[in-house]
This record gives C-alpha cells, structure tokens and sequence, in this order.
C-alpha cells in the first residue's frame, strides 16, 4: 500500500475567486487591443467587424500610400519628434530639479507642490488656457511649441515624481566617498550620481516619450493647424469607415512596444552588468 | 629565480606629520550642539579609537577632521596645517563610510582607481597601481567584480583599498566593523589593527563597541553627550576610568558612592547611604569630611560569599538577582540597598560555592581595589548605562 502523500492544504476559494477576476481584467486589457490587431488585417470586404475575412496587408499600404485616409505620415513625422523632445527635456528638468531639491532649499515644499497640481487640472481646460493665452499674445500655435508646453506640463510632474523618489534613496555616502577621493562637484555628478540613476533616468525618459506620443486632451487645441497622430487617429474615426483605422491603432501600438521594449531591457542591461560584473 | 612583489610606496616626507589637533572644537545643528569644547591632540601613527553610544557626537567629530562637516567654531590641524575649509585630498585623509561607499556602477578595480581617474592618470597607469593596491588586500583577483557581487568582508577591503591609494596622513574609519557578523568582525579587527602597524599612519575609529576600542587602540576617546569624558590608553580608561560614566560606560566596574568620614593616613573612610563602609587609597585627589566621593571597584576583583548582612569595611550585602555563565567566569549580578551591584566570579571559584538566585550574599574587595573618581556620582535619571549590563 503506498503511503498516503502529505497534504498542505486546499487552496482557499478566495485564490479562485481572485484568480478570475485577474483573468477578466487582462482580457480587459488586452482583448480591444487584440481585437483591433486582428481585424487591421482585414481583407477588401472593408467590414469593420468580425469575422476577418480574406487576411490581407491592403490597409496597412493604405495607410502610408493614402488614398482616402488622412495624413498619416504626416502626422507620425509630428508626434515622434515631439515625443522626443519631450522624452529629452522632462529628463533634463526632472534631474537638474532632482538635483535641487535634494539640498531641501528654502520653498522647496511650495514649488513641488506647484509642480504636481499641474496633473489635477483637465487636460482639455488645459489646452483650452494655453490656446487663449497664445491668441492673446499673438503667437501661433503649433506643435512644437504650445503643444510642447502642454506635454511637459502632463510628463514634468510624473518624471519629478519618479526623480525624487530614485535620488531619495540615494545615500548622499556616494557623493561624500567622491568628494574624499578628490572628485570635483561636476565629476561627482557626471561620474557617480548619474550612471547609479541612470536606470531612473531610462524610466523618466519612457515616462516623458508614451505621455506625449498617446495625449489627446493636451494636443487638441495646441497644436495648431497640423494634427499629432492621437488626433489624426480621432479624425479618422469620424471620416474614416476602413479598417485602416486598425492598421493605425497597430502601427502605433507597435511603436509604443518597441519604445518600452527598448528602455526596459537598457535597465536589465545595466542591471545584470551591475550585479554579474562585465 | 626572482619575484618582484609590487609594492605601492608609501613613502613621505618625515615632516609630513599625521597629528591630529582639535581646538575649542564646535558643532552646532540649528539651536542644538552636536559637539562642544572638543579639545585633543591624537598623535601622529596611532590608533585612535572614538568611543560612545549612538548620539555623543563621535561620528560628527570624525566628520569634522574628514571635512565632510565644517565646525561651527574652532580649529582642526594635522600636522602643522590648519584644515578646517580645505578638500579632503588637500588634507591628507581619506575616510572609509559606515556602508563602505563602494560605487555599484564600477568594478572593484575602477572603484579602487577612482581617485586617479579624478586626477586624470592614464588609464593603463591608473589601473595598473589600483591593481597593486588589490593586491595588498589580497583581492586582485577580483578586480573585475562589481561590489554587489563582493562579501562584506571583501567590500571593506575593497573600501581600505580605495582609500588608501590616495596615500592618506590619516585614514578615517566611521564604523567600519558594524555591518559585520561577529566572526568576520574579529578577523577584520585584527587585519585593521596590522594594517596600521605596517603603514604607520593615524587612523581614528569610530565605535560603540567597548571591546572593540580597548582591542585596537593606543588611544581611546571617551565621549558622552557631545563631549570628551577622558582620552587615555585603553588600560587606563579601562582600569583608572575618571567618571562614574566612563566607569559605567566601559562596563566591568562598579561604582559605589559614599560620604566622606574621614582621611587618615592617605586613605579616605566612606560611608554609603546604605551603611556599608568601604575605604579608598588617596591619589591626589582630595576630599573634605562630609563631601561626596565615588569610587569604581573592578566586577572581577570581587569576592563572594554566602553571609547575611555585614559589617566589615569594604563589602556589601544583597540578594542574588541573577547568575549568568560566560565560560570562564560567571557574571553574579545581586541587588543591595544601594542598588545593583555585579560580581565576575571565576568559574572555580564560582563552581566551588555556587549560589543562585534569591540566595543572601556578601561581596568583598581590597582596599587596593578600590579606584577614586573624579566626580561624585549624580547621575542616576537618564544614564542609561547605569545597569552597566556589558
């Protein structure tokens, strides 16, 4: 007779329970995307619902040889540069005010506090003020200046956010152990502080990219006469009834992918050299 | 067949002194004072062990000589220099970190060769003393190791390495043994205190571990709440302690405080609130009839017997509160009128006539044993040593 096994227990009802709600919540997430990604490769019958018949390419050539859709390409060529800078620049500040307020300076509380409100006012009030106040001052719109305004006051806040708590834990023991070993102020940053928080870094600047490449509410009235994808993809639904559009939402998801993927595995890089040696 | 061992020079001008000097030394925080009236002079090649618990002001005063801390008023030289604004490179220290400091993002060699690579040393040069340096802590070959994937034990060396290569008067160590477990803390110890020997420079330690400090250094300085309660050897501050919280703090003592009754023959009668008597040999100290005086009275230099109550000068009755065996000796702490009162019994002795607790006991000591304080003992609210319970 085989001994009988050992038992540790049944899994309580409440793992199921939440194990399906996990479930659902990832089909949530997931299943639009999914969706959209199956039926861009819808073939001439144009229908924009299931079932996918004939897969083809068709819609993707549409949408970089438009013939009825809009300007994609166009817009691509706007929202990847803005991105960019916006990605560089909320980067910049978010480091240089890390920096700052590291040194707790007289107001420091006042100024973050400011900086953070920014992400309570709606995006769309937003981009409403900032149209008036360029109209006001007679300055045109476009997207690579009100837009880029508006897209750092959306991103500034979560890289300080993100900046603050890497440099918080940062032992102020490195910065003193350079300063023992005779290194000036600008050696103490540029080679001990920066490359411990560069991953930190990496993480502000997907941060600053994915805000500005997917806003909408921010880009609607700042951006001018020239539309950024989110907003060509928002126009497109209104006059576009092709599956086009879902090549778009592919495409673009794709770039967004590629963008995390190539941040994320820079941090692991750096990680794994940091902890298995070169 | 010849082997070259390289050999980073240590070389020096003679001139080039590693004496510390501490003058009318302050550090004030905002309203409070971190350190006050620090006055000392730690001469040069020797092993300064700063000693006291967390809060006195030790690791401030390293600072300070470090120059990671400008002193609100006062003068630090070393050597002939006064220091108080200059780099630490300018200096002639170099300091190792609680937490060794070691950067993640460079390797063991880079980390020991950072200080030449801030000096703008060629790469080749820089790392082929760093190398040299590795090899001294037996560690080269590790040197293309990041510090995470090092031991606690290696990172220190690591850390040693580093500051060494800046070729210091003064190396600087705020802790250095506290992130070790025990073993390792022993070992290290003893590789700190050879290290010293073979490079004949000052090193001041930071501590709170009372063996610690009496184990490596020629000089132990004493500190309470932000200031200097005695610098001497470690025997002295050990056996000859000037304050009943030196006494306390260093453990091993007990202190007992009484009235003056007399002074005949350069011996000092006392008499406790209790009413036990004991007897002091005179230095040259000296104390009116009536006056306070407290004595310290070494916990080994005490014998024990069973007795209830006692008359005779110099012992002291209570019950037996608790006994605790050390392998050579037993730790016997009893409870008197006066308060608490420990024994160190040797095993022998102990085992010969054992007692337990709640047992009625007589604890007895000569006259010769007895050590004179300097000042009468006051502190019994908020002297959280006074169980001396090390």
């Amino acid at each position: 007779m085989a001994a009988s096994s050992p038992s540790y227990g049944p899994r309580p009802w409440t793992f199921y329970v939440l194990a399906a709600l996990f479930a659902l919540f990832v089909i949530f997430l997931y299943g639009p995307m999914i969706a959209v990604l199956i039926l861009s490769f819808q073939g001439p019958s144009a229908s924009l619902v299931f079932p996918l018949r004939d897969p083809s390419l068709m819609w993707f050539d549409e949408l970089f040889n438009p013939r009825r859709t809009g300007d994609v390409v166009g817009a691509f060529n706007r929202s990847l540069p803005l991105a960019v800078g916006v990605m560089l620049l909320t980067v910049l500040i978010s480091v240089t005010a890390g920096f700052a307020f590291r040194r707790r300076f007289k107001g420091a509380t006042a100024i973050f506090y400011t900086a953070i409100a920014s992400l309570i006012v709606p995006g769309l009030v937003l981009s409403i003020g900032i149209l008036v106040t360029f109209r006001y001052l007679g300055w045109p719109a476009s997207w690579y200046t009100s837009a880029l305004g508006a897209h750092l006051s959306w991103a500034l806040p979560f890289g300080l956010l993100i900046m603050f708590a890497i440099l918080g834990r940062l032992s102020p023991s490195y910065e003193e152990a350079a300063y023992d070993l005779g290194a000036s102020k600008w050696q103490t940053v540029k080679e001990v502080v920066v490359p411990i928080v560069f991953p930190g870094m990496i993480a502000v600047a997907l941060f600053g990219f994915t805000l500005s490449y997917d806003e909408f509410p921010r880009s609607w009235l700042t951006v001018g006469s020239k539309n950024t994808l989110p907003l060509e993809i928002w126009t497109m639904t209104t006059n576009v009834t092709s599956p086009a559009l879902y090549a778009l939402g592919t495409v673009t998801t794709i770039v967004s992918f590629l963008v995390i993927a190539l941040a994320l595995s820079s941090i692991i890089l750096i990680q794994r050299k940091r902890s298995r040696g070169k | 067949m010849t082997t070259t061992a390289a050999h980073v020079s240590n070389a020096r001008p003679l001139q080039e002194s590693g004496e510390i000097r501490l003058v009318d030394v302050a550090k004030q925080f905002g309203n409070t004072y971190a350190v006050q009236n620090i006055n000392l002079t730690i001469p040069h090649g020797s092993y300064c062990c700063l000693l006291g618990p967390s809060g006195c002001g030790k690791t401030t005063i390293l600072r300070m000589i470090a120059g990671h801390e400008t002193p609100s008023s006062g003068e630090i030289y070393i050597g002939k220099d006064m220091v108080v604004g200059k780099a630490p490179v300018e200096r002639g220290t170099a300091m190792m970190f609680q937490s060794y400091a070691l950067f993640p993002h460079l390797s063991i060699l880079d980390n020991v060769a950072f200080y030449l690579k801030m000096r703008n040393v060629g790469k080749e040069e820089r790392r082929q003393k760093a190398l040299e340096m590795l090899q001294r802590v037996q560690l080269d070959h590790l040197k293309d190791r990041m510090p995470a994937q090092l031991s606690g034990g290696q990172q220190q060396r690591v850390a040693l390495a580093r500051s060494l290569i800046t070729n210091p008067k003064v190396l600087l160590l705020d802790e250095p043994l506290s992130a070790l477990d025990e073993f390792l803390r022993l070992r290290m110890r003893g590789e700190l205190k050879s290290l010293q020997d073979e490079l004949g420079i000052t090193f001041v330690h930071v501590t709170h571990t009372q063996p610690e400090a009496i184990a490596l250094a020629d000089m132990v300085v004493v500190m309470d709440t932000g200031r200097i309660d005695q610098a001497d050897t470690a025997n002295v501050i050990f056996n000859k302690p000037k304050t009943p919280y030196v006494a306390r703090f260093m453990g091993g003592q007990n202190v007992l405080t009484g009235t003056v009754e007399s002074n005949s023959g350069g011996v000092f009668k006392l008499k406790s609130a209790d009413g036990s008597t004991f007897e002091a040999k005179a230095g040259d100290e000296t104390a009116s009839a009536g006056s306070k005086l407290s004595v310290s009275v070494r916990r080994d230099h005490v014998a024990l017997r069973r007795g209830d109550g006692t008359t005779e000068v110099n012992s002291i009755a209570g019950v037996v509160d608790a006994t605790e065996y050390q392998g050579s000796y037993v730790k016997v702490t009893i409870n008197t009128a006066g308060g608490v009162f420990v024994a160190n019994v040797s095993d022998r002795a102990y085992f010969a006539e054992p007692v337990d607790t709640g047992d009625k006991v007589v604890a007895s000591w000569s006259t010769e044993d007895v050590h004179i304080l300097s000042k009468a003992d006051t502190g019994v609210a908020g002297d959280p040593y006074l169980d001396g319970g090390h």
